[in-house]
């Protein structure tokens, strides 16, 4: 490739790169606002002028093509002077109020106006004043303070997928703007905060808190989703005062999800418990660990004795560690149950035992944009993983086909070339006829063919099998919607049969931030620690609830909002004699059920490990002390296996624990047999009822997420609590928009009517994990609406 | 030998003694600088470094934004700032303390401070009786700024020439 000369220094130059990146690469150093890695090229703000020989002006290196034999001068007197020339421009309405802007400390301009700006300038007149959007609860703005270098627009457009923000007016009067005073919706708007240079965006939650300069940062692992993303946490005097991306190019490159970034809120919520509680005669009682754990061990005792191990269960979050996982299904092996389990949505179970030891990408996530075709199945990607969405992004702007099979017609950020959006029923006919459509395509002799006699293969199913078939490298992602479907393990074996058809990788998506860890540390009925079978399997999560047993360990949950059926975990709860809960937040449901409230330490307070779905463990440790007397869940746990007279609870830190799992992990070998589709009929359809679809909103999946206020307000203008049709649907019931009905499932519920094109016809959405539509119950059931 | 008979006549005309009170008999009559403290005190240089203050505007509104350079600044680590959105909107400080026995007195701070809010006076004549007493807090600052603002103003004014 090009030879080129930058400073003296002989550069060997990739096809079609501009100076600029040939400088990074080296290391020499140019100015830049504008130009950023992993944005277009705009050009806009001069700043990276240099001289070039033979060139009459200096030329934007961020914008300069290399070509052969160019000699670059990025330190001369010339390109200096133009450098310094143009900050003198870009500061002529920039406020200078550095000292009470957020950004100072952090501040590219800050910065550069040091390298290259004046002490004076000859602008005399009066400097502009821009009003400042509203964007929304999470991104303050102060535009006066903008220099128009447009990388929240081309991140918005070109990343984020949403074009919200734009420039409007030309010249001197240029501002940047939602379009028609929107706030900026994206599930990653947050990102826009990194890329602007100065302090034109800034974190609202962070606002005025401190400064860049006195946090102590420390690496940590985002607790939402299951990539992991990389993140930093700041701290000050003991308090969490802000999370950002850290730099890992194999996962989430520099972005971050909102979910992620805001979050840490919720840690200083109003609603911590601060010490443990105990319910005497029923009131609730501050008391100290001690009395705590002897009231557990009384209440749990006299349960176990009375009626068994068996009548004990636990459910846990999947977004605990993997440390608290092992050590909470030693416990409850340790007192002799096997009830416990991390799948708290899910409502089949029924293949679970040919299930591998954790659910996987089967790529790595950076292959997903290598792609050239991917099949989604029952996953709303963009809200559910936000990174693992910008990935699919990325992968369709260079041209790949995704095809999605799903209950709603989600309104992606990327295009989606085919898409089979039927009823919930209609889910496993969908993925049969994919099936179907490959077996003929591919002429292969497989069982399938018979299999599938009664399948009519529809006319998108076919593009996707040919289209499938076609790609050179392609993915099929077994998304949330499909994993907590109630045929989740017929739609697993039929992913599993359109992978082999076709010869593509099948990959999972699961919940939480560590459901590998949970696996992988035993969180599971039927497997101990490192996967080994258990010949006589416990109660799931959904079992555990219908079969309302005696005494239940809750950790970092509240079973109303994370759990499949809402009604029936709380009906169970209610009836237990004994519900221990580890909690980092106590709500007025938990007070009712609860006997004893034990204080656990949440995000950023403990230490722990999570394994990401393509397998890396990525450990981290807490950087503030928990608040009150709370405690990290896995020494709680500890002591608890102490207080029972357990053995083996003499960790002294959580890497001993960590330190066991991996030896686990290491020496236990791991095997299922398949479990291949046997049979296949296709159930009744019925027309008559209307079918409830479930989804959990994107700020509501676990308690530290409802916590943070920010958050909150994001989708409180969202109208959540909303019964979901289509037009079709609405007309056929006589229901109009805004119009309240009465909604009836196992309990009812007036809330008024929305009309959502997404939703197939004869179902209705209503979401799930907030606090209004717990009396209704399960997640999938048939509802009745009553005028 | 001359040497012993002079000492000896020294000695007995107690020439040493009078010599002593001439000097004493001299001042006797000179100008006294002797300064009644605390009825009297010595002059002080404007650019004297004393007790802190905080300063308001003339509406009454505190100058500090909380922009906490002087916390950054201070080689003694004896400044910690709180910072917070106010209700107005405005970026103010949610406590601003200042621990004297940290402090070495070198103004930094006020050098550092973009709206001439944090200042030394020229107050040097205070004490600590109780432990704790020691941390100016916020409400104090403002108090001693309040209480001296016109020296304050004065020192800045004829100092400003200079800077």
């Amino acid at each position: 490739m090009a030879k080129i000369e930058i400073d003296g220094k002989e550069v060997e130059t990739l096809q079609g790169e501009t100076i600029i990146q040939a400088a990074d690469r080296i290391g020499a150093y140019i100015p830049r606002f504008c130009y950023h890695h992993k944005l277009s090229i705009a050009g806009n703000c001069r700043m990276c002028l240099v001289e070039v020989e033979k060139a009459p002006k200096a030329l934007p290196a961020c914008a300069t093509p290399v070509a052969e034999g160019m000699k670059v001068f990025t330190k001369t007197a010339k390109a200096m002077e133009a450098q310094k020339a143009v900050m003198e421009f870009l500061l002529i309405n920039h406020p200078l109020d550095c000292p009470i802007c957020d950004q100072g400390g952090q501040c590219e301009l800050q910065d550069l106006s040091m390298g290259f700006g004046a002490d004076t300038s000859g602008f005399i007149e009066i400097k502009r004043a821009v009003p400042n959007p509203d964007l929304g609860p999470l991104i303050a703005t102060d535009m006066t303070r903008c220099i128009h270098c447009t990388r929240c627009v081309r991140f918005e457009e070109e990343i984020a997928g949403q074009r919200e923000l734009g420039a409007m007016f030309r010249g001197e009067h240029m501002e940047i703007t939602t379009y028609v005073k929107h706030t900026v919706k994206s599930e990653l708007s947050g990102n826009a905060i990194d890329v602007c240079p100065v302090g034109a965006l800034t974190s609202k939650p962070f606002r005025f808190k401190a400064r860049a300069w006195e946090l102590t940062q420390t690496g940590s692992i985002a607790p939402h989703d299951c990539l992991g993303s990389n993140i930093n946490l700041g701290t000050l005097r003991q308090e969490l005062l802000r999370v950002t991306p850290r730099e890992n190019e194999a996962i989430n490159e520099i972005w971050l999800a909102d979910r992620d970034r805001f979050s840490y809120v919720g840690v200083h919520s109003s609603e911590r418990v601060l010490l443990p509680m105990i319910k005497k005669n029923g009131e609730w009682q501050k008391v100290s660990w001690q009395q705590a754990f002897e009231v557990a061990l009384e209440s749990l005792q006299k349960v176990l004795n009375k009626s068994g191990a068996e009548s004990f269960g636990a459910l846990v979050s999947p977004s605990a560690t993997c440390e608290e996982h092992y050590l909470l299904q030693a416990f409850m092996r340790g007192i002799g149950s096997n009830n416990i389990d991390h799948r708290l949505r899910q409502q089949d179970f029924s293949d679970q035992q040919a299930a591998p030891l954790m659910p996987t990408l089967g790529v790595n996530i950076n292959d997903i944009p290598l792609q050239n075709a991917i099949l989604l199945i029952g996953s709303n990607i963009q809200k559910d993983q936000p990174i693992a969405g910008l990935k699919v992004r990325q992968a369709t702007l260079k041209g790949t086909k995704v095809f999605a099979v799903n209950q709603l017609d989600y309104h992606f950020n990327f295009k989606v070339a085919e898409k089979l959006i039927v009823k919930p029923k209609q889910m496993v006919v969908a993925l049969a006829s994919i099936a179907k459509a490959l077996s003929i395509l591919t002429n292969q002799d497989h069982a399938a063919k018979t299999l599938f006699a009664d399948v009519v293969v529809s006319a998108e199913a076919k593009a996707i099998a040919e289209q499938l078939c076609a790609a050179e490298k392609a993915t099929i992602l077994f998304g949330l919607q499909a994993c907590n479907h109630s045929q989740a393990g017929l739609l697993r074996q039929l992913a599993a049969l359109i992978a082999e058809l076709s010869g593509k990788t099948l990959g999972f998506l699961s919940e939480g931030s560590n459901a590998q860890g949970a696996w992988l540390a035993g969180c599971v009925p039927h497997r101990r620690a490192g996967g080994q079978l258990l010949i006589k399997p416990g109660l799931n999560a959904a079992e555990m609830f219908q079969q309302q047993l005696a005494a239940y360990l809750l950790l970092g949950i509240e079973p109303e909002l994370d759990c499949a059926d809402s009604t029936q975990a709380l009906t169970a709860l209610k009836q237990a004699e004994c519900v221990i809960a580890l909690t980092a937040f106590v709500t007025d449901r938990m007070k009712e059920y609860a006997t004893v409230i034990l204080p656990i330490a949440t995000f950023g307070e403990t230490s722990g490990t999570f394994i990401n779905i393509t397998g890396e463990w990525q450990s981290f440790s807490g950087v503030v002390s928990p608040q009150g007397e709370a405690r990290p869940a896995w020494k709680v746990l500890r002591v608890l296996g102490n207080v029972f007279q357990l053995e083996g609870f003499n960790y002294v830190a959580s890497e001993e624990v960590l330190e066991q799992l991996r030896q686990i992990a290491a020496t236990k070998v791991f095997s299922v047999k398949k479990n291949p589709l046997a049979t296949f009929a296709i159930g009744p359809v019925d027309d008559n009822h209307l079918q409830r679809i479930t989804e959990v909103p994107i700020y509501s999946i676990d308690s530290l997420v409802r916590q943070s206020e920010p958050l909150q307000v994001m989708q409180q203008n969202e109208k959540l609590t909303a019964l979901r049709v289509n037009k079709h649907t609405a007309e056929k019931l006589h229901l109009k928009a805004k119009q309240m009905v009465t909604v009836k499932q196992v309990g009812s519920l007036t809330m008024p009517v929305e009309i959502d094109e997404r939703v197939p016809a004869g179902c209705v959405l209503i979401m799930g994990g907030i606090k209004e539509t717990v009396p209704l119950g399960a997640a999938q059931g048939l509802v009745e609406v009553l005028g | 030998m001359v040497k012993t008979i002079i000492r000896i006549i020294k000695s007995f005309t107690l020439w040493e003694l009078f010599a002593g009170l001439l000097l004493t008999g001299k001042y006797f009559w000179k100008r006294k600088f002797t300064v009644q403290f605390p009825e009297e005190k010595t002059p002080v240089s404007p650019r004297f470094r004393g007790l802190h203050a905080l300063r308001r505007y003339p509406n009454g509104e505190e100058r500090c934004i909380a922009c906490k350079l002087c916390e950054a600044v201070c080689p003694a680590l004896a400044i910690t700032i709180d910072s917070e959105q106010r209700a107005d909107g405005s970026r103010r400080t949610k406590s601003y303390e200042i621990d004297l026995f940290k402090c070495i007195y070198c103004g930094m701070c006020e050098e550092a401070c973009p709206v001439d809010s944090i200042v030394l006076t020229d107050m040097s004549h205070y004490h600590i009786a109780e432990r704790g007493e020691n941390i100016l807090t916020k409400e104090k600052l403002l108090a001693i700024g309040d209480k001296y603002e016109e020296q304050i103003a004065a020192a800045r004014e004829e100092e400003g020439r200079y800077r």
